[in-house]
């Protein structure tokens, strides 16, 4: 029960990790799509170093700084070239896509035995920690500081954000890298720690509820956390249902739906006119809006 | 030394040769890219195209294979470009190929005695039915509510990987082979024209149906209104919700009728092959997305470039097998590219131009 | 496209990235503009001269205001205003000639330098963010604002200033739940707070109700009091601003026509300097017939956008051949009823009845295969498709019709034949029918509008904000257009926020506050001052009684 308690919240740290930063994205009004790349990088680019190199940590560390480079990416296309940012960041994950595959796939299979990672009881990563220090830190970041307050402008009216001397592209280059890096570290930790293996398109999917969870959470981070959990829950449930109820007898393929199809429902239940209206409230005003000078 | 003045200057959504020469441009860096890897590679990137094309389009070797293949990369695309002409974001001809595949393979098995006359309308009949479903359900959520179609039909792409495997792994369409489907009856097998299967011909009619669909018919006008500005076209009275239900049906349906020419075509298969396989067909779906987008949604241009891009796809695994390079060097191609045809959109915009100096 | 456009693709890349420095650590330079003793120049501009591609916007033009005064600018669109005030606070570098901040030469690279400098502008078009509460975008940015800013001590602050002028204000409301008069005070103390002494205000009373401009005017002499020096710019309303200045320039095509002290001005003289001739600007309205009734709505109410009841409960008919005038401030209502009569909007109750016919659950589509045309208020946004040809466009209300869309196809020849007739009685400028709507100008927008909706439209037209923002030529176009569309016999509800327009137009007003029309008032009986009032939300007898009692 613990273990499974355990990975649950681990799954809960990939989407926590992987939603913050796209938070904090969108609150500067840039969408970024291609979460499901970020971390198919982070994961791919952190499972060979620690290959090679046979160190978990430097895994780590360069999981995140891949993400960290293709937010930057995403951040030059959306914000200096003015692209539409589902293209770019719809770019970002089919270029992950391909380039995982052609460079990871041929070393598919488990990292060797002695390679672990660190854990409190032989279970939790102190990543879940960090996981959640990030998501106080960034609220207090967006509703206790300035630079939080320039952050909530930009993303709700850049021209007027201008007007008071703030760098619009600066700060939104800003959120973009620190969504990269946190979308790295998400897939990093999901290669090196959760699963421990590498397999084609490893995230199968995560990255994209990740992007579905920043909605859910009306763009708060303590919502987000509890939908994280929610999902953690969720996702290791389809996984592993024997632990919580076992001889439920439903066979493997219709139980790993359940996290999909339950996102849909989700989603569906906040588009819904009663919880529009307050979604629509809660929405960046310019999130997805290339912003020109005048 | 002064340096010029810059003007950006907004471009009204270049149309014709101009737009076409962005797409080219892209391609063409993605190929110089994609060209220094192979290098890195070790491997001659001249000779590797030579290798590639020339098998591909070799009628003794490949170019059945080939042919095949864009074909079906033509469903697929046919499948992204008809949502997106109406502003709709179909990124799940994955989910509604698999869909096709469930509905083909249900009628075949149920009624496999049926001669190939009245069984293989029929597993047509019932693949596009399945896919037009699985592709409404994202229309009617976006015409309906509002909901984003682009994590929807995600989602259902992924519903519907886990579909099958349930199916075929140990379900119950397993087959001898352990993770693989029953095979298909003799009967359902697609009928060859000229060599090809029939259904290469379907897509290619399909392609010019739309062209025209688009171009002369009331409904496209109503898709084209919707897609280039949805609130004018509501203010006219057109209906946001008909029009998304109805071009995802349709594109449901069209990847749907995918699964039939991929499956029931290709002698190779016959079947629905273990999970790794048949996910990689799946992922050729999002090939869709990027010819598509380098058609600038043309359905008759997307005719040459699916070939181009089959070839690339038949003649890869050749250039893997011949210069010992890793598995996935389409996908790299796909991803370079995207990557490359994303830069160039700039130019889709805006024109840098020189500010003229005053007299 | 060039590939030798790269390296300069390059620089602006760079540029993006090192450019406007985030805030340089700089306060206003408190020695330049403390101290300031009234009646003392704070800054003067020695011929000013800016020249665009075919005009000279501003030419030589001479200004000083002084700490204590309000000096008003007058001119109508087109005069060289927004370019003037663009200098004057650093988004526009002058071609020619200098300003001086208190005797010394000051150069602006952008509005920043500006504001460092004691300049504060407040614009027409609110540069706030709306989702924000006041007192958030009055500290944002702020270079004094802390890494944590320290909100109570902000609102101690600002509630001072509040104090010290009189601006009655909710700080912790968010800005989209404020007025527009109350928006305005937040700009103006963003401005003061970052210790702006002079301020530029840019139309500031066109969107505020008759009681919020006096409260706004009663303000504006407690800031001059207290040493602020003020320059409003303004086109419209010229009594009231007039009413509080000290001096006025006008100008006109780029030049300074006069510098007056405002007691020695008459309106008149104001008014024949700013335009150079006598403004008669009366329509030739034609006698028609006002036939029966075309349509009748009985209590229509409608919610807002943001969900709140917008339209509470209206009732009113228009027959043939009449206009029916709604008077109104945007915001209080008229564009909901617009969208519900159209049926873009729908009824939360009441009913509308077209002919007899109740048709307040009807589509859109077939409000219009009825004969009800929509004209809407925002020609870019929704009214026209832009990357469509003109051709296009037109057929966006043909594509119902078998006429045009035979079989489900569209009949080329005869769409085109349509729109050829169409865009020539339209006046619609353009190369040719091809042309992308993209390229038209504002003018031609509207006609272009007009030229797909009028000829498809046979009983009842609304429109909303016909002539919004359009220049005088494609005003009156518009206008003659609505007078022929009356002899057609065609009932019309037009929306207007000019007032004299409304005033003009229509053969009844309906001026229109908080959701509710204040009275119906047929047009030989009603008066530019009630109807202004009734806007206000002042109620028919009030204003009945104060004509009785003059």
């Amino acid at each position: 029960m613990w273990s499974f308690i355990a990975r649950s919240l681990e799954i809960t740290t990939i989407f926590l990790l992987a939603s913050i930063g796209e938070l904090l994205d969108q609150r500067g009004g840039v969408l970024n799509v291609g979460i499901e790349g970020l971390m198919l990088l982070g994961a791919a680019s952190g499972f060979l170093t620690a290959l090679w190199s046979g160190s978990i940590l430097l895994g780590f560390v360069v999981g995140t700084i891949v993400g960290g480079i293709f937010g930057l990416l995403h951040g030059f296309f959306s914000i200096t070239l003015k692209v539409d940012q589902v293209v770019s960041g719809m770019g970002i994950w089919i270029f992950a896509m391909g380039f995982t595959t052609y460079w990871a796939d041929s070393y598919s299979g488990p990292l060797p035995k002695g390679l672990s990672p660190p854990g409190i009881g032989g279970y939790l990563s102190p990543i879940f920690f960090l996981a959640v220090a990030l998501v106080l830190i960034v609220w207090f970041l967006l509703s206790k500081t300035h630079l939080g307050l320039k952050i909530r402008s930009v993303g709700e009216n850049p021209s007027a954000a201008e007007a008071t001397g703030i760098n619009v592209a600066r700060t939104r280059y800003l959120c973009v890298v620190v969504g990269g890096l946190s979308g790295g570290l998400a897939g990093a930790f999901l290669s090196l720690d959760y699963f421990g293996i590498w397999g084609h398109l490893l995230t199968g999917g995560m990255g994209w509820i990740a992007l579905a969870l920043v909605l859910f959470s009306l763009w708060r981070p303590f919502i987000l956390f509890a939908g994280a959990l929610i999902f953690g829950f969720v996702w290791q449930f389809s996984i592993s249902p024997e632990a919580i109820a076992p001889g439920l007898g439903i066979p493997l393929g219709i139980i790993r739906m359940f996290p999909f199809i339950v996102t849909i429902i989700v989603l569906v239940v906040i588009s819904t006119p009663k919880f529009r209206r307050k979604w629509g409230l809660a929405k960046p005003a310019a999130l997805g809006e290339p912003y020109i000078k005048e | 030394m002064r340096l010029p003045r810059l003007k950006l200057e907004k471009v009204v959504a270049l149309k014709g040769w101009g737009a076409a020469k962005v797409s080219i441009y892209s391609i063409i860096t993605a190929f110089i890219i994609f060209s220094a890897f192979l290098l890195w590679e070790g491997a001659n990137p001249i000779e590797a195209y030579r290798h590639i094309f020339s098998f591909a389009f070799d009628p003794r070797l490949g170019l059945v294979s080939t042919l095949h293949r864009s074909m079906f990369l033509l469903f697929a695309t046919l499948a992204f470009i008809l949502p997106l002409k109406a502003g709709l974001w179909n990124i799940g001809m994955e989910g509604q190929f698999y869909l096709g595949t469930v509905g083909a393979f249900a009628v075949a098995y149920a009624w496999g005695d049926l001669p190939s006359g009245a069984l293989i309308p029929l597993m047509l009949i019932a693949a596009a039915l399945f896919g037009a479903g699985y592709g409404v359900i994202a229309g009617f959520l976006r015409g309906k509510l509002g909901v984003n179609e682009i994590v929807v039909t995600l989602m259902l792409n992924l519903t519907a990987f886990w579909l099958i495997q349930f199916l075929i792994v140990g379900g119950p369409w397993a087959g001898i082979g352990e993770c693989r489907s029953r095979p298909l009856p003799d009967s359902a097998v697609a009928p060859e024209i000229g060599g090809l299967p029939f259904t290469v011909f379907l897509a290619i009619a399909i392609s010019v149906i739309f062209f025209i669909l688009f171009t002369r018919s009331k409904v496209g006008y109503q898709i084209r209104s919707f897609g280039s500005n949805p609130s004018a076209a509501r203010h006219v009275g057109m209906s946001p919700f008909k029009i998304s239900v109805l071009v995802m049906a349709v594109a449901g349906a069209i990847a749907g009728l995918s699964a039939y020419h991929m499956w029931a075509g290709d002698p190779r298969f016959y079947m629905i092959p273990q999970p790794e396989a048949y996910k990689s067909i799946g992922d050729l779906t999002y090939w869709g997305i990027m010819v598509g987008l380098l058609c600038l949604l043309n359905p008759l241009a997307a005719i040459p470039v699916s070939i181009f891009v089959g070839a690339l796809k038949v003649g890869g695994p050749v250039l893997i097998r011949r210069m010992k390079l890793p598995f996935g060097l389409d996908l790299l191609f796909l991803g370079i590219l995207f990557l490359s045809f994303v830069a160039f959109q700039f130019f889709y915009r805006y024109r840098i131009k020189r500010v003229k100096e005053k007299r | 496209m060039r590939i030798g456009e790269l390296p300069n693709l390059i620089q602006k890349m760079r540029s993006t990235l090192s450019g406007k420095p985030e805030r340089r650590k700089g306060r206003v330079r408190e020695s330049l503009v403390s101290g300031l003793k009234r009646g003392e120049t704070v800054l003067e501009a020695r011929g000013i001269t800016k020249r665009f591609p075919g005009v000279v916007a501003n030419d030589h033009i001479d200004f000083d205001i002084k700490a204590g005064e309000i000096h008003a600018v007058l001119g109508e669109n087109g005069a060289g205003k927004t370019t003037l005030m663009n200098i004057l606070f650093g988004i526009l570098r002058p071609d020619e000639g200098g300003i001086y901040v208190r005797g010394r030469k000051v150069e602006f690279k952008s509005p920043l330098d500006a504001i460092d400098l004691g300049i504060g502008m407040v614009h027409q078009h609110r540069k706030l963010i709306l989702a924000h509460t006041a007192l958030e975008n009055i500290v944002l940015g702020h270079p004094e604002t802390g890494k944590i800013p320290d909100m109570r001590r902000a609102e101690e602050e600002v509630g001072k200033l509040c104090r010290k002028y009189g601006f009655k204000i909710d700080l912790n409301a968010r800005v989209w739940q404020l007025s527009a008069g109350e928006q305005q005070l937040v700009e103006i103390l963003k401005a003061l707070y970052r210790g702006a002494k002079l301020l530029i205000l840019d139309e500031p009373t066109s969107v505020l109700t008759p009681l919020e401009t006096e409260r706004f005017l009663k303000s504006l002499r407690a800031m001059a009091r207290g040493e602020l020096a003020i320059v409003p710019f303004i086109t419209h309303k010229l009594p009231e601003v007039l009413g509080v200045s000290d001096r006025v320039t006008i100008l006109r095509k780029g030049k300074v026509m006069k510098r007056l002290e405002t007691r020695k001005a008459t309106m008149k003289a104001l008014a024949r300097h700013m335009v150079g001739r006598e403004v008669l600007f009366r329509l030739k309205k034609p006698k028609v017939k006002i036939g029966k009734e075309v349509l009748r709505v009985e209590n229509l109410s409608a919610l807002s956008d943001k969900g709140i009841l917008a339209l509470k409960g209206v009732s009113f008919s228009i027959r043939e051949g009449e206009i029916f005038g709604i008077a109104g401030i945007s915001g209080n209502g008229q564009h909901e009823l617009a969208e519900a009569l159209a049926g873009l909007r729908k009824a939360e109750g009441g009913k509308i009845l077209f002919r007899g016919k109740d048709i307040t659950r009807a589509s859109v589509l077939q409000r219009l295969k009825m004969g009800i045309g929509y004209i809407p208020s925002e020609r870019v946004e929704v009214g026209t498709i832009r990357e469509f040809s003109l051709v296009d466009n037109i057929a966006m209300n043909l594509y119902f019709d078998k006429e045009y869309f035979k079989w489900g196809f569209l009949d080329r020849g005869k769409i085109r034949e349509h729109a050829k007739k169409a865009i020539l009685e339209f006046d619609v400028m353009a190369p040719n029918i091809d042309t992308k709507a993209a390229h038209l100008s504002g003018g031609n927008l509207q006609k272009l509008i007009l030229a797909r909706v009028v000829p498809r439209t046979s009983r009842l037209l609304i429109a909303n904000l016909p002539t919004h923002g359009l220049d005088v030529g494609a005003t009156e176009f518009v206008r003659n257009r609505l007078m022929a569309c009356k002899k057609e016999g065609i009932g019309i509800l037009l929306i207007s926020e000019d007032l004299d327009e409304v005033l003009q137009m229509s053969d009844r007003i309906a001026p229109i506050y908080e959701g509710k029309f204040v009275g119906i008032v047929p047009a030989k009986k009603a008066r530019k001052e009630s109807i202004g009032a009734m806007m206000a939300g002042a109620p028919l007898e009030k204003t009945r009684k104060r004509e009785g009692s003059r």
